[in-house]
């Protein structure tokens, strides 16, 4: 399993952790990108599968309002070879 | 900010540093205090609690009577210092400015105490039964709610017209940190409520659950259909709209957010219309169902539980009600009720409602991950029930069933028990309530809603809560609670 921190940053959805680093506009497409440095990285062996679980950052929802909650969501992406 | 702070991975996740596990803390560390008296020894006592009075000099006093030496000023600053201590070391472990929070809450506890001495005057509380014994021909009736009210106006006060002042006080103003503190010590009223009727607490407790149920199948459905039939908002934004019009307000704003995977703007924006409307809820709602319910307290409660977002605004609502019920029914015709039971049957019908949203959350992230976006490879953890689940509750249960085994295991405790009880239950759960409604108002600004062009948002939130909301938690409350009164003072 990989494990990658989640954010928002207004515009763009960004997923980074030492090994991989990448922003979209959807999550879709974050996950492309992410499959695909997964791939370059090498990280994919063959005939098994990899989980990306992604935890959010939870330090963007506002000060204000993490007295009422302070959990936005975390993710699993399973990539198969 | 460390990782660790910002992100929920493990299930003890949060439990050092969340606002939600520091109100069990607080609650339970105080409820243990209180639980020692059954040694024989009061620990709690010490609580300042004002009374109805005319003379000043009578107007607070601690709670127990091991404690009277203290006098007014003593036990003000006995608990003055034992809440700061504790909510400062809350605090600290929070992260937050320790040198603003506890300036802040300075600030915040002696102007709630000055308000709750005020509120308490027998022209705002004495009932027509009582009003002879303070020497006057004429009073408002309001019981304690005189106290809340004053707190919130002072408060709102605070909020829009010295903003840079409430602002700074914003540090210390939590309302709901401080209500799900007084919710962990409504258990212990809860506990103690059920030494004196049980069957009552139980009946309240699975009708509660069930209207509960009931209400979340409408609910949310009906104002989603708002939403995206009549307003043509994105499915998205309407499902968060929907959850926190008809679920509990802001985290069930965050929570849907989530699950449907939308950018965090959009329940930020929901969150924001949320406590603005759940303060008008808690200023209208509680005198127009005191003068239209007042055959019917725990239908009135219950709706009260499933119209108002926010669990500070909806105790608060509850607990106004309770004191503005319980003084009308005197007034009446004579009938004492017994305190507090209006304000559980609000409260405990919100609990009922908070605890589902995590799993109705998980439900709904089902249905858009592999339903609605069907993104190939996504899975969603099971764990995110637990991360959702509102923490405060388990404080609330464990005082209350701790409660429950005395009565039931250890019965020759119960005279010790209740002596420890009283000033955690009475004194600092009202205390905490009081602080919640001096908070509420000094955090809800509303020009917001002006400011923020909120545009169609505004008009389903309007709709949905007046036009559908309370008629329909009116009516499944009661189908689930009428002819359930309030147990009577003899």
């Amino acid at each position: 399993m990989i494990e990658l921190i989640i954010s928002h940053n207004g515009k763009n959805w960004t997923a980074k952790n030492d090994l991989l680093s990448a922003e979209a506009p959807t999550l879709e497409k974050l996950d492309m990108e992410l499959e695909r440095q997964v791939k370059q990285k090498g990280c994919l062996e063959k005939g098994e599968n990899v989980d990306l679980f992604m935890s959010f950052d939870n330090s963007i929802i506002p000060q204000w309002m993490r007295q009422y909650s302070q959990h936005y969501f975390n993710r699993i992406i399973r990539l198969k070879k | 900010m460390a990782e660790i702070n910002r992100i929920n991975r493990r299930w003890y996740s949060g439990m050092d540093t969340s606002e939600d596990w520091w109100a069990v803390w607080l609650g339970l560390a105080f409820f243990f205090l209180g639980l020692l008296s059954v040694t024989g020894i009061d620990f709690v006592g010490w609580i300042a609690y004002p009374r109805t009075w005319v003379d000043i000099s009578k107007s607070i006093a601690p709670l127990g009577k091991s404690y009277k030496g203290l006098g007014a000023l003593g036990s003000i600053g006995v608990t003055y210092v034992m809440f700061t201590i504790a909510t400062c070391i809350g605090a600290y472990c929070m992260r937050w400015d320790l040198k603003k929070f506890f300036l802040g809450w300075t600030f915040i506890f002696f102007l709630t105490y000055v308000l709750w001495i005020i509120g308490n005057h027998a022209f705002f509380a004495a009932n027509i039964m009582n009003r002879v014994k303070y020497g006057l021909t004429t009073s408002l009736s309001l019981g304690g709610g005189g106290a809340y009210i004053l707190a919130l106006f002072v408060g709102l006060i605070i909020g829009n017209f010295f903003k840079n002042f409430a602002a700074f006080l914003s540090e210390a103003a939590k309302p709901e940190w401080f209500i799900k503190t007084a919710i962990v010590f409504l258990g212990v009223k809860v506990g103690y409520m059920a030494m004196k009727a049980a069957d009552f607490v139980f009946e309240l407790a699975i009708t509660g659950a069930c209207a509960t149920i009931v209400a979340y199948l409408i609910f949310w459905p009906g104002t989603y259909a708002i939403a995206r039939k009549i307003f043509k908002l994105p499915r998205k934004m309407s499902a968060v709209l929907a959850s926190a019009i008809s679920i509990c307000g802001v985290s069930a704003a965050v929570a849907t957010g989530g699950a449907v995977r939308c950018k965090p703007l959009i329940p930020v924006m929901v969150s924001a219309l949320v406590v603005v409307y759940a303060v008008i809820e808690l200023v209208i709602l509680p005198p127009i169902f005191t003068a239209t319910l007042i055959d019917e307290p725990i239908v009135a409660g219950s709706a009260m539980g499933m119209a108002v977002k926010t669990d500070g605004a909806d105790a608060a609502a509850g607990a106004v009600m309770d004191e503005l019920m319980r003084n009308r029914k005197m007034n009446m015709d004579g009938t004492k009720w017994e305190e507090g039971w209006i304000t559980t049957s609000a409260v405990m019908t919100k609990i009922w409602i908070d605890m589902f949203i995590g799993l109705w959350a998980f439900v709904l992230a089902l249905v858009w991950v592999y339903r609605v976006d069907r993104r190939p490879g996504e899975i969603v953890p099971v764990s995110e029930v637990w991360h959702r689940f509102p923490k405060f509750v388990l404080g609330y249960f464990a005082t209350w069933i701790v409660y429950l085994i005395i009565l039931f295991f250890l019965p020759d405790l119960v005279p010790n028990a209740k002596i420890g009880a009283v000033p955690v239950e009475k004194g600092m759960r009202t205390l905490f309530f009081m602080l919640t409604f001096t908070s509420i108002g000094i955090i809800t600004n509303f020009k917001k809603l002006v400011e923020a062009k909120f545009g169609k948002m505004l008009g389903v939130y309007c709709i949905a809560l007046f036009l559908y909301i309370i008629p329909v938690a009116l009516i499944v409350a009661y189908i689930f609670h009428h002819g359930m009164t309030v147990p009577v003072v003899h």
